[in-house]
């Protein structure tokens, strides 16, 4: 029992770790706003999704009524669950989020803690929909230490004068990265056998 | 209310065994949502680099490339899952659990997911991490009812596959809680078989019936002597014979009038069960009928207490739909075995049924009717309401006293009180019939 009450009060609180980290993920990307339509244009889809994906991490408890005769305040309500739990609206807090970032002139870290903070509302979402215990990540650990070298080392090479000041062109300077990127992930022992 | 015993688990190979019941369903694999959203950070962020030119966007990409690349392990193509039920049979707001081990998950995470059927409903958690969980329930309302499914599903240890297989779970026959009744009717004249119901011939039985004067062959002990002394003669004591009777329940299942729970399906089914266990209790045997639309299902009268389960049984297997057996006026002997005494639990809403009751006490059978209609035509305010009602009413009246002209006692039961109550003017004393 006591177990079943300490699930329940961590899947709480990865419920509201997944709320704040993406509202807090669409604030820094949004901080400061550019003054363009397109910017409020990622921004409000950023805020939407961010809003619905929270919705739907707080509505994941609730059950539905699955008689077919239902009153039409329960029909109204059903159908509004379904909004909120259907969509990915993970993926659109991503994407929008990124979208709002890539608005703003370059500035590498704030971008690669914007990186680190959607792998850790992604995560926590990911906890919170499967009921899982943060220990469960505990194999991942390596991984996402590995990752956070990564991101810190994009977001140097992002930083080094020559990258932004070179001769080449913005894309074949965007492929190296990606290609640096693509190397380290094959070079990384992500494929050792499980422990247990 | 008293401690019920528990139902007796069905034969082996009937419905809903208690055992382990083995399957092994096939799993089907997906990306689970985590993984479908770090692709999409990895898609963007690299996407956005290569089109920005800005390489800080591809270092927001490698953590979710570094977790897709994870090794995963080998998926098995199936599992193997026992189901096995705590009881097969319950009653009504009884709980019962259910049981299930998977075997064959290899290095991944297992979850167990119970989705329960109609009118099945759980009393602890639905979900259970591990290869063993038991999902305690209970079913609210009598009847075959379907637990429900079982989802198992398995996750890698990176969490970016899901295997999931569903599973059906056993069916469980959900017995009606019965009333209560310690008493029977018993009748006057009772057929020449043993049993414990005092008859009103002298017989070997243990309740004293009179005294008699002495004749070669009575037994020693049976003389009475303060009476042999007083009258100066031999006098012997003589005893009741102890019979046995045949009690046909005839269950009324045309109308379910009243609300959800108490019924008059509900409380015809619990009454019977009360007086089919109380009659068994006495060595009689009890017999079954079932009137419904479109024929009769019926059980010849037995002895001992699995009857009443049989009773229930088909009464839970006849639920589906309407039985096509015998007319109620052309059951043979063996259904209604001449001098048995009738129960019959009915609204006496169908005048078909009435009709048949009539014809029944036409045939000589004894017969009492426990009324279990509690419900009426909803109030309306406006006067054709009212009399509409009390048409409906004095309708309901006529029947009640046409059926006590021809000799048919009719008692009113609610449901909430013990059966002995209403019974009692025909439980303290032998039902004297008409031929």
């Amino acid at each position: 029992m006591r177990r079943r009450g300490r699930a329940a009060r961590v899947t709480a609180l990865t419920a509201w770790a997944g709320g704040l980290l993406g509202g807090a993920c669409v604030a820094w990307s949004a901080a400061p706003l550019p003054g363009t339509r397109l910017a409020a244009l990622a921004l409000s889809l950023a805020v939407v999704c961010a809003v619905l994906g929270a919705l739907r991490l707080a509505l994941a408890g609730v059950a539905a009524p699955e008689d077919i005769f239902i009153s039409v305040p329960l029909r109204i309500w059903v159908g509004l669950l379904g909004v909120v739990r259907v969509p990915p609206w993970e993926e659109g807090t991503i994407v929008a989020t990124l979208w709002l970032e890539v608005q703003h002139p370059a500035r590498p870290w704030h971008t690669a803690v914007l990186g680190a903070a959607l792998i850790a509302y992604l995560l926590a979402v990911h906890l919170d929909e499967s009921r899982a215990l943060p220990r469960v990540l505990r194999p991942q650990a390596p991984l996402l230490a590995a990752g956070a070298c990564l991101l810190a080392a994009g977001a140097g090479a992002a930083m080094i004068p020559a990258v932004g000041t070179g001769g080449a062109p913005d894309w074949l300077r965007g492929l190296a990265a990606v290609a640096a990127v693509a190397a380290a992930v094959l070079v990384v022992p992500v494929s050792r056998p499980d422990p247990r | 209310m008293a401690a019920q015993p528990r139902p007796p688990a069905p034969a082996r190979g009937t419905t809903g065994a208690t055992g382990g019941e083995r399957s092994a369903p096939q799993l089907h694999w997906q990306l689970s949502r985590h993984a479908r959203r770090l692709v999409t950070l990895a898609l963007a962020g690299l996407a956005i680099a290569l089109v920005s030119g800005r390489p800080e966007f591809a270092g927001v990409a490698a953590p979710a490339l570094l977790l897709l690349a994870a090794r995963r392990p080998a998926r098995p193509a199936r599992v193997g899952v026992e189901v096995w039920l705590g009881a097969a049979r319950a009653y009504e707001g009884e709980e019962d659990a259910v049981g299930v081990t998977v075997t064959g998950p290899g290095e991944h995470d297992t979850e167990l997911r119970l989705r329960p059927g109609t009118d099945i409903e759980p009393v602890n958690a639905v979900s259970v991490t591990g290869t063993r969980a038991r999902f305690g329930f209970t079913a609210p309302h009598w009847g075959r009812r379907r637990i429900g499914t079982l989802d198992v599903l398995l996750r890698d240890r990176w969490r970016l596959t899901e295997g999931r297989a569903t599973e059906r779970l056993p069916a469980l026959d959900c017995y009606p809680r019965p009333a209560q009744q310690q008493t029977t009717v018993v009748l006057s004249h009772l057929p020449n078989r043993l049993g414990e119901h005092a008859a009103r011939a002298p017989g070997d039985g243990a309740e004293f019936a009179g005294v008699r004067e002495y004749a070669p062959g009575d037994r020693q002990r049976r003389i009475n002597w303060p009476a042999s002394l007083r009258r100066g003669r031999l006098q012997v004591n003589t005893f009741a014979a102890e019979r046995s009777q045949d009690v046909v329940l005839l269950l009324d299942a045309t109308s379910d009038a009243g609300r959800p729970g108490m019924s008059a399906l509900d409380l015809a089914l619990r009454g019977a069960t009360a007086t089919a266990r109380a009659c068994l209790a006495a060595r009689d045997r009890v017999g079954f009928v079932s009137y419904r639309w479109g024929g009769v299902q019926w059980l010849p009268p037995r002895l001992g207490e699995r009857q009443v389960y049989r009773i229930i049984d088909s009464v839970l297997a006849g639920q589906g739909g309407a039985p096509a057996g015998d007319r109620l006026h052309r059951l043979p002997r063996a259904a209604l075995p001449p001098g048995a005494l009738i129960i019959a639990f009915s609204p006496l809403l169908d005048h078909v049924f009435v009709e048949a009751l009539r014809d029944l006490r036409e045939r000589s059978f004894a017969i009492l009717i426990v009324d279990v209609l509690n419900a009426g035509p909803g109030r309306g305010r406006s006067a054709v309401d009212r009399f509409t009602q009390r048409i409906w009413r004095m309708e309901q009246e006529a029947i009640r006293f046409s059926l006590r002209e021809l000799g048919i006692p009719v008692v009113h039961w609610d449901g909430e009180q013990s059966l002995d109550l209403p019974l009692a003017p025909y439980t303290r004393r032998v039902m004297v019939v008409r031929r």
